[in-house]
């Protein structure tokens, strides 16, 4: 009796905890990627005059998906004790801007093609990486996405494209920069850089 | 009494696991604006204080569950790569990307993906000898069946019957520097070769061997081999145009953005060979982080 009591119990939790977070980081990559698409599709928001309107739209949906300070801090690492504050502040600001054009550009150019969502893998209770796709007629484009748990939401660290960590790779980047030159030579050529798009 | 103290022990399990689930749910919803102002206020405050937090952590990637150990490349004939990357950007923009546009307008998209197929067949021996080499000898046999099924129901290689439907055979996209991966032979140092781009002594064989293995070399007629691989390449930039283009646009540095990418995704490559063959797939098993199989240090 006793046995079968606990057993039971046992069920309960396993069914009531299971749903609670199964898919939620998913669900929220899944759910920014349609929305922007659905920005890209809109026919209101196509030709020259509405670029203005579709770039905020896609700002204000790319802030809600990515965590640029994690972004910053993960790309910088030891590096980022040689800025000051300051300097903190605008580096994060131009590398969101800079990173947002890389992954618009990237989604844009498959826009009319299919994003497949398919695995989700979680590490602890505040990590996860979901993997996707986008399969077109002539190749599959891998696109990994890996997310923190902040305040409530999961938000995008790293994405991987086709095996290759953005992160990674901005790391190498700045931190060759940074080997021989200051943290100001590096804002201002990440200034040009935005200026440029 | 143990009846009591099981029910007790119930309710104490179901309040500890479904309470943290469930309340963060209910909670956004329930609130909805009353609660946003202070909770965006609070954000923001952490978010200043990010700023003047210093970076603590000894290694990168520390509390990244996910991230593979960071990859780098030995550069010491940095200004001879350069200057090769700086003749290939000009060859891509100048040559070889107004070729693949022209060519693209002109050739419908089935037909490219058929000369892409094709091409990809006549590698066949290469990814044979690599399988078999790297002791994954279902790979071997999943080639060959892709090969004669290719030939003879996909017209000699122009369609792939093999990869789709109900038999699904899959590519074996393998190579002789992934199969000196697999072995354990690091890449050495990082080369740019002019018209074969990013590569280091290690892939430096593939190219070679690739064209040992290639039966069109075979015929030994040198314009032959020109020709055939000046198609093959217009064709797959093609099926490509604009992704060079963004990794450029992308990047602060590109020769170093470039560089790193090539090491990441050889380095992936060879891992997942690794993973299939039957002697290291063993030796791994035992030795849970297989030094070989990084690349570089």
């Amino acid at each position: 009796m006793q046995k079968h009591f606990i057993a039971g119990g046992l069920l309960i939790f396993l069914m009531l905890a299971a749903p609670a977070w199964a898919g939620a980081p998913t669900a929220a990559v899944e759910n920014t990627v349609t929305r922007v698409l659905d920005v890209l599709k809109d026919p209101k928001l196509k030709g020259p005059q509405a670029k203005e309107a579709k770039t905020q739209k896609l700002r204000v949906i790319y802030k809600d998906m990515f965590d640029e300070m994690e972004f910053s801090r993960r790309t910088l690492t030891r590096n980022w004790n040689k800025f000051t504050p300051d300097q903190r502040r605008e580096f994060v600001d131009l590398f969101e801007q800079v990173m947002e054009k890389t992954y618009l550009d990237r989604i844009l150019e498959y826009s009319n093609e299919k994003v497949v969502f398919y695995k989700e893998t979680m590490v602890g209770n505040d990590k996860a990486e979901v993997q996707s796709k986008i399969v077109t007629s002539s190749k599959e484009v891998p696109i990994y996405y890996r997310m923190i748990l902040k305040s409530g939401k999961w938000k995008v660290y790293d994405v991987v494209v086709e095996n290759v960590s953005l992160v990674q790779n901005y790391r190498t980047q700045f931190s060759e920069i940074l080997a021989s030159g200051t943290p100001e030579e590096l804002l201002e050529t990440l200034r040009k850089k935005v200026k440029t798009h | 009494m143990r009846y009591c103290l099981s029910l007790i022990l119930l309710f104490l399990m179901l309040v500890l696991w479904a309470g943290p689930e469930v309340c963060p749910a209910a909670g956004p919803a329930a609130d909805g604006t009353v609660s946003s102002a202070p909770a965006a206020a609070a954000v923001e405050e952490t978010k200043q204080d990010a700023f003047e937090e210093e970076y603590t952590e000894d290694e990168d990637d520390a509390d990244d569950p996910f991230a593979d150990k960071p990859v780098t490349i030995a550069d010491p004939i940095e200004p001879f790569n350069r200057a090769m990357h700086t003749v290939n950007d000009k060859m891509y923009f100048w040559l070889l990307k107004p070729v693949a546009r022209g060519y693209k307008v002109v050739v419908p998209e089935p037909a490219r993906l058929s000369v892409k197929n094709f091409f990809f067949h006549l590698h066949y021996p290469t990814r044979l000898v690599s399988c078999l080499l790297q002791t994954d000898f279902a790979g071997a046999a999943t080639e060959t069946g892709r090969f004669f099924i290719n030939t003879v129901w996909g017209i000699g290689g122009l369609l792939d019957p093999a990869g789709g439907g109900e038999l699904l055979l899959k590519k074996q996209d393998t190579d002789l520097g992934q199969t000196l991966g697999v072995y354990g032979v690091g890449h050495g140092f990082y080369i740019v070769w002019p018209f074969f781009g990013p590569s280091s002594p290690r892939d430096s064989a593939d190219i070679l061997g690739n064209q040992a293995l290639y039966p069109l070399s075979f015929l030994n007629i040198w314009y032959v081999s020109i020709i055939t691989k000046s198609v093959e390449t217009v064709n797959k930039t093609s099926l490509r145009l604009g992704d060079y283009e963004a990794v450029v646009e992308a990047s602060i540095d590109p020769y170093i953005a470039i560089r790193n990418g090539y090491i990441q995704y050889r380095m992936k490559e060879v891992e997942e060979r690794r993973a299939r063959s039957l002697c290291f797939r063993k030796m791994d098993r035992d030795a849970p982080r297989p030094e070989a199989a990084q690349p570089e240090e």
